[in-house]
């Protein structure tokens, strides 16, 4: 059994489980930090498929960048989804 | 919220079954067994001093592809990134921001040491990633995303008006992130005027000399690898796309009573 | 029953990437608010991406490509093309995120310029609302 495809599999079930909670909730910002936490586990999945370019880019972006820009986004108009 | 982890877990259950059921009927197909022919292609010659007329003279090979094989293709992202932001400083156009100090705003001080002592490590990283974009992992694009990180933190800890005091405005964000691409637009058409100044033959973005081009920039610099264009293509990049997303987020921290107040007095439904 | 657990593994990691598109494309089409799109359309992305990357991948032992002698000898360089995985997905992707992530950002300003002329961020209301 080889450990890469062990991890690999952990963590794109981790990020699945990360997906559907930021999908099916209601407060923003908690969709937002799930979808952090999906961000964290591709990038652990990017890392075992030997890709650390894209690792250095995407670490920053999606950990850093985005999710701060969409708490402003959210501090400005509304907290909640209304379903 | 309990009832939706449950859901979670039962999901991730039945894609373990699936791909159970899955392996036992004869798999999704052969996974990951070698790579296309272009990719031997490329690896071949990333950096192949034995074959000079088709090398990229870069052992980085994802670096060589983006500003060297497919650098036109790069070349048009770019214009995509750069037209993104011309689209977001439209939505502002027109909005005036006072002037104020920063002291009384941002988080605690204590948050403000520590982002004044990060903030020296963050700049050294990203220019090494720059710098080495074309001998290690990186790149003008990864050191920009790891720039942008930068003024995100300024704005979070000391409010957006500190960057007006250091001087930081959107204009010079926005001429920084010009000289960036203008570096881009010289360094595609440096190749072309060595040829038309020899009288040889040279292509657009031509970094190493090929077959019927004999035009090539240098590799080495003394003893050091720099990688003809490569090199100049990473710093160009770097500072596009780290003041672009400056720009950026300096019109994000844009206050929302100021923007609303300004569109009522224009009396203009955009 | 004997299976190939290695199989079993990336199978796993293949279909549950499949179904984070699904979700994600759910999350874009039947939730009302703009900024839970906005998220949906982020992991879509992201995902897509990952796609791109996992259809260059080796089986290990691989390496990343990036030659690690720079006076490369003609041996150096068949082993780095045996062993390296695909460059072309990694090169594609670079670029895709960060672009992706500026565009993101005008999607952000376009929703803020939403609320500030509809006064809200549902789907529903913007459509019965008519500026």
């Amino acid at each position: 059994m080889e450990l890469t495809y062990l991890l690999l599999a952990i963590s794109m079930l981790f990020a699945l489980v990360a997906t559907y909670l930021a999908i099916v909730e209601k407060s923003l910002v908690k969709a937002v930090v799930y979808s952090a936490l999906q961000s964290v586990s591709f990038t652990l999945a990017l890392y075992l498929l030997k890709a650390p370019d894209i690792v250095l880019v995407y670490l920053p972006i999606t950990v850093g960048v985005y999710p701060a820009a969409i708490l402003f986004l959210i501090r400005k108009t509304e907290e909640v989804e209304e379903v | 919220m309990k009832k939706d982890m449950i859901v979670a877990v039962c999901l991730a259950i039945v894609i373990v079954i699936m791909s159970y059921i899955a392996t036992l009927g004869g798999g999704l197909g052969p996974l990951f067994n070698g790579v296309r022919p272009l990719t031997i292609i490329y690896l071949n010659t990333t950096l192949n001093i034995h074959n000079p007329n088709f090398t990229a003279m870069s052992p980085e090979a994802v670096t060589a592809i983006v500003w060297d094989y497919r650098g036109l293709d790069t070349l048009f992202e770019t214009a995509v990134f750069y037209l993104a932001i011309i689209g977001s400083v439209a939505i502002y156009r027109g909005i005036d921001e006072k002037l104020r100090i920063s002291e009384g705003f941002g988080l605690s001080k204590i948050v403000k040491v520590v982002t004044k002592l990060l903030i020296p490590m963050n700049i050294a990283i990203a220019t090494s990633i720059a710098l080495h974009g074309h001998l290690t992992p990186g790149g003008g694009f990864q050191a920009g995303a790891a720039m942008a990180v930068i003024p995100m933190l300024l704005i979070i800890a000391f409010s957006r008006y500190f960057l007006l005091d250091i001087r930081l405005s959107r204009g010079l964000a926005l001429a920084l992130r010009s000289v960036g691409l203008l570096g881009i637009a010289l360094t595609v058409f440096i190749p072309v005027v060595i040829g038309l100044v020899n009288g040889l033959n040279a292509y657009i973005m031509q970094n190493q000399a090929k077959v019927n081009a004999p035009v090539s920039l240098p590799a080495f610099v003394g003893s050091s690898l720099i990688s003809g264009s490569l090199i100049m293509y990473n710093v160009s990049e770097f500072l596009a796309v780290t003041f672009g997303f400056t720009l950026l987020f300096i019109l994000l921290s844009i206050e929302e009573g100021l923007v609303k107040e300004q569109m009522r007095g224009e009396g203009v439904e955009h | 029953m004997n299976i190939n657990i290695d199989e079993f593994l990336a199978n796993i990691s293949l279909i549950s990437l499949i179904a984070i598109i699904g979700i994600s494309l759910y999350g874009i089409f039947a939730r009302p608010n703009i900024i839970k799109k906005i998220i949906a359309l982020t992991i879509f992305t992201d995902a897509a991406n990952l796609l791109a990357i996992l259809v260059g991948f080796r089986r290990p032992p691989s390496i990343p490509p990036v030659l690690l002698n720079l006076q490369p000898s003609p041996e150096d360089i068949r082993y780095f093309t045996q062993v390296a995985v695909d460059p072309l997905p990694q090169a594609l992707v670079l670029t895709a995120i960060v672009i992706g992530m500026a565009v993101n950002l005008l999607i952000i300003f376009i929703a803020l310029q939403v609320y500030r002329l509809y006064g809200t961020l549902d789907v529903r209301k913007v459509r019965r609302l008519r500026g």
